[in-house]
């Protein structure tokens, strides 16, 4: 044990750094946002005990239920796209062409632009006048101009087009790495034998990608639970609520109406949520995740 | 066993360091551990010569030129030190997420000792306790100069919780070229909304859109100045909601109107800005601000024209109010209330606005603009200028109005159906 201890003393001491900011900046406020679910706290002053006051509120908050279930929507349009246009970038950079380097640097783009700009930029196209681009478009075609953000039917899907076109570039990045660690003599035994392009896609390369699959779904869910930029830059959770993400109304609590405590009880809601969804999928998605 | 006593160690160490943290917080920055509580109110002989020690100011990029401002701040700072012997910490703080720098520096006992608010703010804050009263270190301070619709914002329940430095005047801006081609002139621009109803109509005829509707952002620039016109409100001081009353339907009436009618764009249920459509000349005026004369003037797209803020039975608008606040948890309330006090006066009023191109507040400041006539105008019509909705939940309530607005406009609910819902919704905020 002493020898032990000896061996990785030094490792131990390196680790002190990392687990003291993971200790204040972490732990700390995650324990002390429990305990302010708790009470009423008017940010100068003593917090005053409540009780169950505010969980009780979470659970008639009409608002707080809307944001989730625009949430929960938000991430049915988000996951799977971005999931699938990431594997579709990673199959044409990796398919050898001659300007590989070319389209991995255009597709990763959008991951290193800022967020501010890439918004900007999806509000003028999706400007629901004929001043937008996409409008100006579909006008040649003979389509009326349509709304995009200030429909309550079309917002969110718009929000999460740019989610994807912002997140894809990243997702390319993981199944290209995994990609290029798939055995090429699988592949080569799977031509000998004939099989398509497709078949060999199919039942060879997309199953190995397995743990991808699995790392890119567990961040996509999380990083679309999480929703917040986009709403605030673009619709500010309209119209009539219909892209206030519960993310988004978290803030709206917590900074616009000081509501603090209200706002540390969403945040727990959210952190379960996310919770539950990660057991889920590791439970379907990560089982035989090492088994190649 | 060893390595879980370790890792114990390590939390415990953990734990320590936090808890150092906290400790050297409260020592080493001297504010009030009580935080709360309101400080000892000082002596009149204080105020006048006692005041030592420094203070930490917040304030906020007012223009894109930092140089010039920067110049302007270490003149006023310099009047200040001088006059005090008080040493200014001045913090530039980014407008993005103020309300979490500021809220979370106060809660940490280690905020500013003088920021800068706006009206939405104050009365939220002042509320909830978090901000000093001025009022005992203003004896014989000349409150009088002070434009009185710019004093509305910074009073809550009888007490003073802030001093304006700047102001703002919404109205309509016109664009000459589109008044001609609907056949109309500059010179007689509308008054009244009947009158505005009519130019729209020719202005929509021709092609135009009559005006711009911002209904993705504050309701300060849309429903509200149509309220406050039409001779209604949104909620009292006394917690009374006016919003779906005769004058406040009648609002919403004509904000759907405006809709149905093409006379605003069809996004303007949650946009943001129609600058593209107002700078391609597609728009026959916009409301605007000192912000968007100096924008109009430096890029010289067409000429235009300002008209006085609208009546129906009232002629008001809206026009933000900027103002200095100090937190109640300050180490120095008599030199936070100095600073605000020197920072509002009217030298300093003249130097802050001349070069951020704002309306002063005090009436003697006013002549910075006596050569540029729509600047000029604009001060001149702060007199009708409301800043907003003068309630602890005034921000809070906005965004359930603004969905009723625009649930309005996507047809879902008529006028009166989305005043009285937008009525039931604040009663069950204040309610709450």
């Amino acid at each position: 044990m002493k020898r032990e201890w000896n061996r990785n003393a030094i490792v131990y001491i390196f680790l002190i750094p990392v687990l003291v900011h993971f200790l204040i900046f972490q732990i700390y406020p995650f324990v002390l946002s429990f305990y302010l679910t708790f009470m009423d706290w008017k940010v100068i002053g003593d917090p005053e005990f409540v009780g169950l006051k505010h969980w009780k509120y979470f659970l008639t908050d009409r608002l707080a239920w809307k944001a989730i279930w625009n949430t929960v929507k938000f991430s049915a349009y988000y996951i799977v796209p971005t999931m699938g246009l990431g594997l579709i970038l990673a199959l044409i950079i990796n398919s050898g062409v001659k300007t590989a380097g070319l389209f991995k640097g255009i597709f990763f783009l959008p991951v290193v632009t800022s967020f501010v700009i890439i918004a900007g930029i999806w509000g003028w196209l999706f400007r629901g006048t004929e001043a937008g681009m996409i409008n100006y478009l579909l006008s040649f075609i003979g389509i009326e101009p349509q709304l995009f953000l200030s429909n309550s039917s079309q917002a969110l899907a718009v929000l999460a087009g740019l989610s994807i076109f912002k997140v894809a570039g990243s997702t390319m990045i993981y199944y290209f790495a995994g990609l290029q660690s798939i055995d090429r003599q699988l592949y080569e035994a799977a031509r000998i034998d004939g099989a398509s392009s497709f078949k060999i896609f199919w039942t060879i390369t997309f199953p190995l990608l397995r743990p991808i699959h699995f790392f890119v779904a567990i961040t996509t869910t999380i990083g679309s639970f999480q929703i917040f930029d986009s709403a605030y830059l673009l619709t500010g959770g309209g119209p009539n609520y219909a892209t206030t993400t519960i993310v988004y109304y978290l803030y709206e609590q917590g900074f616009t109406s000081l509501n603090l405590s209200y706002a540390a009880v969403l945040s727990y809601v959210l952190f379960f949520i996310i919770l539950v969804i990660s057991l889920i999928q590791r439970k379907y998605l990560g089982q035989e995740s090492n088994n190649y | 066993m060893r390595r879980i006593g370790f890792f114990l160690l390590l939390l415990l160490l953990g734990a320590l360091v936090v808890g150092c943290s906290a400790s050297d917080t409260d020592t080493g920055t001297k504010k009030e551990e009580t935080g709360g509580e309101k400080p000892e109110v000082v002596g009149e002989t204080e105020k006048e010569a006692g005041l030592s020690g420094e203070i930490t100011v917040w304030a906020h990029p007012f223009t894109g030129d930092q140089e010039t401002e920067g110049a302007m701040w270490d003149e006023v700072i310099a009047s200040y030190e001088e006059q005090t012997g008080v040493k200014v910490n001045f913090e530039q703080i980014p407008w993005a997420n103020r309300d979490q720098k500021v809220l979370t520096a106060l809660a940490a006992n280690n905020g500013p000792d003088v920021f800068y608010v706006i009206p939405d703010q104050m009365p939220q804050y002042a509320d909830a306790g978090m901000l000093l009263a001025l009022d005992p270190y203003l004896e014989g301070f000349d409150i009088d100069d002070f434009v009185d619709t710019a004093l509305v914002s910074t009073t809550w329940k009888d007490e003073l919780y802030g001093l304006p430095i700047l102001q703002e005047a919404y109205t309509y801006l016109y664009n000459v070229d589109v008044i001609k081609a609907i056949g109309e002139d500059p010179a007689n621009l509308p008054a009244t909304w009947e009158e505005f109803e009519k130019w729209a109509e020719k202005a929509k005829d021709k092609g135009f859109y009559a005006t711009s509707f911002q209904g993705g952002g504050s309701m300060n620039g849309t429903l509200y100045p149509f309220l406050w016109q039409a001779g209604g409100d949104v909620i009292t001081a006394d917690n009374e909601v006016l919003i779906n009353n005769e004058a406040g339907v009648e609002a919403f009436e004509f904000i759907n109107k405006m809709y149905k009618e093409g006379w605003i764009p069809k996004d303007s249920i949650t946009a943001l800005e129609h600058d593209a459509l107002w700078e391609g000349g597609k728009m026959l005026a916009v409301q605007g601000s000192g912000i968007s004369v100096s924008r109009m003037l430096s890029q010289d797209l067409f000429e235009f024209v300002i008209a006085p803020p609208m009546k129906n039975k009232e002629q008001l608008t809206y026009g933000t109010t900027g103002m200095f606040v100090a937190p109640i948890n300050t180490d120095n309330p008599a030199a936070a209330a100095e600073f605000i006090k020197v920072v509002t006066n009217s030298d300093n009023q003249k130097k802050f606005n001349t070069v951020t191109q704002y309306i002063p507040t005090r009436e003697s400041a006013k002549d910075i603009f006596g050569e540029q006539k729509y600047l000029a105008q604009l001060a001149d019509y702060t007199q009708f200028a409301l800043p907003g909705v003068i309630h602890p939940e005034g921000r809070t309530i906005m965004p359930l109005i603004q969905a009723e607005l625009q649930t309005m406009m996507e047809g879902k609910k008529t006028p009166k159906e989305a005043a009285d819902a937008a009525a039931k919704a604040i009663e069950g905020k204040i309610g709450k």
